[in-house]
């Protein structure tokens, strides 16, 4: 596939310098770098051959600045990594909105964050920003918005038509899983138009990944997912020690695996009673609390945290497991093994939550990918693509499990994924306790100070709402240049106009649950 | 006598905002059971409720709605400030931030503060007894340290 593609982007585009970049420091295989001309051919070419657009970033490299867009293939493992140079003072490049539909919010945030204007773009208002913020924050030097495009930014307003009822969901409202608006255009009770409104939460985190060393990062990464803590605390962990090139003891990747499986459990189970508590069943939710506080339990003898855990470490982990924790997850095992068969009576039969949720938000496999949605839900729409199998770190390259893959792309699709997503974890984390071997748990001498190479990586991660994907630029000091959080929620909401577009005022509140969001992810 | 029926009813507003909410549930569910203390009716409207636990951090964008949601609650109405951010900021300050409220306490009076990053439940239900203990003047419990 790899060859393939270099050979025909040569053929397609024959005065395109393309790079070969070793895969394993960058996590990418291919490079190229265009002009504004160029851009849309590329985005088409790659759109032919059915690849998605991971990630749209931008990076302030002072004398210019960088747009990079990573197209990645579900299929096979193949990434191309596309750059666009821009003159700082005036930005503009054309928009990938008409190809790819995750584009629109990704160049939303660059026009917001870094001021570059995206022609052709169909809604340039504020994101995740405010009017009272009247800089751009993510350049580097300081850089004032403009009067023209302050109004711009400003100029979302759904009450165009007359007769159109608008109704508003939130920031305060229980079912957007904390603080998510939708301003919903109606008609009686069928929704016409959905306009998720973000930011709510922005607490600057990639910002302050510009202000601080390696190491010091390191609690923030728990805080922006708070329930799949573990898995971005894994993903930054392992990016950093790619970047860096350090190896890992055997023990810790076991150690690794354990404890984010427990934890994506743990997440799953609070997906699973927010959600039946969404749809009008309040008794799983109970359940699944309780089951939550047994594996929180066997995790806090061992991170000291219940929640925001930062349990990993450069090179290792903060402290060895012991024969309680492993006595602990055998426990956790059994119990969670007896507990399926209930929540199968109390939730999978039960014909008020099927009718709920059987054909209601339902993403066919093309959509996902324009998408570019990740994980369950990605998983749902019949694609069954998880990085642990397609880029497996830590020990998952040992470990032999199946990925559940849905067929009908539906809400209902997407419970049963997760409920066999939380049976996978529980056979990867028996497979990763049989393999724990003796052994250090931490390298031997982890170092004080990162030196980490110059140049640029893109790492991906499965977390249990899909593709975490980190992008660092580093200038070879201590503290990162720039990085760029990929977030599975943030493509997973992108979807939800689309979802809700026809459907009822009531179903829209069962398909928002069904995407599984964390906002602070969402708007870092 | 009316003190002693609201310190026992504390109905709290659904007003989760970041990782603090998850404990915040957490205390409600059943191992923690927060209804023992009668404060376990979360209403989702803020009419209905006279408690307002701020469970996490308050950006710029978010001040607007979280005043409105204070004003809208009827008298008398306390404050929790749960968590580091919700009372300073938090791990989120930093030279140079621009989103931040740097403690809840700018925007609405707090009766009281709940440290931690998150605060455990247990620290949530200790700042329900000492809200109860302002509103009465007696702790329904003896304390911590009273105890040894």
């Amino acid at each position: 596939m790899l060859d393939i593609t270099k050979a025909e982007l040569k053929a397609a585009f024959a005065d395109l310098s393309i790079i070969e970049e070793d895969y394993c420091q960058c996590g990418y295989h291919l490079s190229v770098d265009l002009t504004t001309k160029d851009i849309l051919d590329v985005a088409d070419f790659f759109d032919e051959r059915h690849f998605y657009l991971a990630v749209e970033l931008g990076v302030d490299y002072r004398e210019y600045l960088e747009i990079v867009y990573i197209f990645a293939s579900h299929s096979s493992l193949c990434k191309v990594k596309v750059t666009l140079k821009l003159d700082p003072s005036h930005p503009a490049v054309p928009s990938l909105s008409k190809i790819y539909d995750c584009a629109r919010w990704y160049e939303r945030e660059i026009h917001e964050f870094y001021g570059v204007r995206f022609a052709g773009h169909p809604d340039m208002t504020y994101l995740f920003l405010h009017e009272g913020i009247d800089f751009y924050p993510l350049r580097k030097a300081n850089v004032p918005v403009p009067a023209e495009d302050k109004e711009l930014l400003s100029s979302f307003s759904p009450e165009q038509r007359e007769d159109a009822l608008i109704v508003n969901m939130g920031p305060q409202h229980p079912s957007t899983h904390g603080v998510l608006r939708v301003v919903l255009r109606m008609d009686g009770e069928y929704i016409e138009e959905a306009y998720p409104v973000l930011g709510y939460l922005h607490r600057m985190q990639e910002k302050m990944a510009e202000n601080r060393t390696y190491y010091q990062f390191l609690p923030n990464t728990g805080r922006m997912d708070y329930l799949g803590a573990m898995s971005f605390n894994l993903g930054y962990v392992t990016a950093v020690e790619r970047l860096v090139g350090i190896d890992v003891p055997a023990r810790a990747h076991c150690v690794r695996v354990i404890a984010t499986e427990l934890n994506r459990i743990c997440s799953h189970l609070l997906w699973v009673g927010a959600y039946l508590a969404d749809l009008g069943g309040l008794s799983p939710f109970l359940y699944a609390f309780d089951d939550r506080e047994h594996i929180q339990d066997v995790l806090e003898a061992v991170t000291g945290s219940r929640l925001t855990y930062c349990y990993f470490r450069f090179g290792g982990l903060y402290n060895d497991v012991d024969e309680a924790f492993i006595a602990g997850t055998k426990a956790v095992i059994a119990r969670m093994r007896g507990r399926f068969p209930l929540y199968e009576k109390l939730v999978s039969g039960n014909v008020i939550f099927i009718n709920r949720t059987r054909g209601i938000g339902v993403i066919t496999k093309e959509r996902a990918r324009k998408y570019g949605v990740s994980g369950p839900v990605l998983r749902g729409a019949g694609i069954g693509m998880d990085l642990r199998k397609k880029e497996p770190y830590a020990a998952y390259p040992d470990l032999n499990f199946e990925i559940p893959t849905g067929r009908n792309g539906d809400a209902l699709d997407m419970y049963h994924i997760r409920i066999r997503d939380m049976e996978t974890s529980l056979d990867i984390i028996e497979q990763a306790l049989a393999r724990l071997s003796e052994g250090p748990f931490i390298i031997e001498k982890a170092p004080k100070k990162l030196k980490p190479r110059k140049g640029d990586l893109y790492h991906v991660v499965e977390t249990p709402r899909g593709e975490l994907g980190i992008y660092i630029v580093s200038d070879g000091s201590d503290k990162p240049y720039r990085m760029k959080w990929r977030v599975p929620s943030f493509s997973n909401l992108m979807a939800f106009p689309e979802l809700a577009k026809g459907n009822l005022l009531s179903d829209a509140v069962a398909i928002l649950g069904s995407l599984d969001l964390v906002i602070p992810e969402i708007d870092r | 006598m009316l003190e002693l029926a609201r310190a026992n009813s504390l109905w709290p507003v659904t007003f989760g905002l970041a990782c603090c909410a998850i404990e915040m549930m957490s205390s409600a569910m059943a191992r923690f059971d927060i209804d023992r203390f009668g404060a376990g009716v979360f209403r989702p409207s803020p009419r209905q409720a006279d408690l307002m636990i701020v469970s996490g951090t308050v950006t710029k964008k978010m001040a607007p709605v979280l005043l409105t949601l204070y004003e809208q609650m009827p008298s008398p109405k306390w404050v929790i400030a749960m968590g580091n951010c919700a009372i300073s900021g938090g791990p989120f300050v930093f030279e140079g931030q621009y989103n931040l409220i740097e403690g809840v306490d700018k925007l609405v009076p707090v009766d009281v503060y709940v440290p931690g990053c998150p605060p455990r439940p247990e620290g949530l239900l200790e700042g329900f007894l000492k809200l109860e203990e302002q509103i009465t003047g007696k702790r329904r419990f003896p304390g911590p340290v009273e105890r040894c």
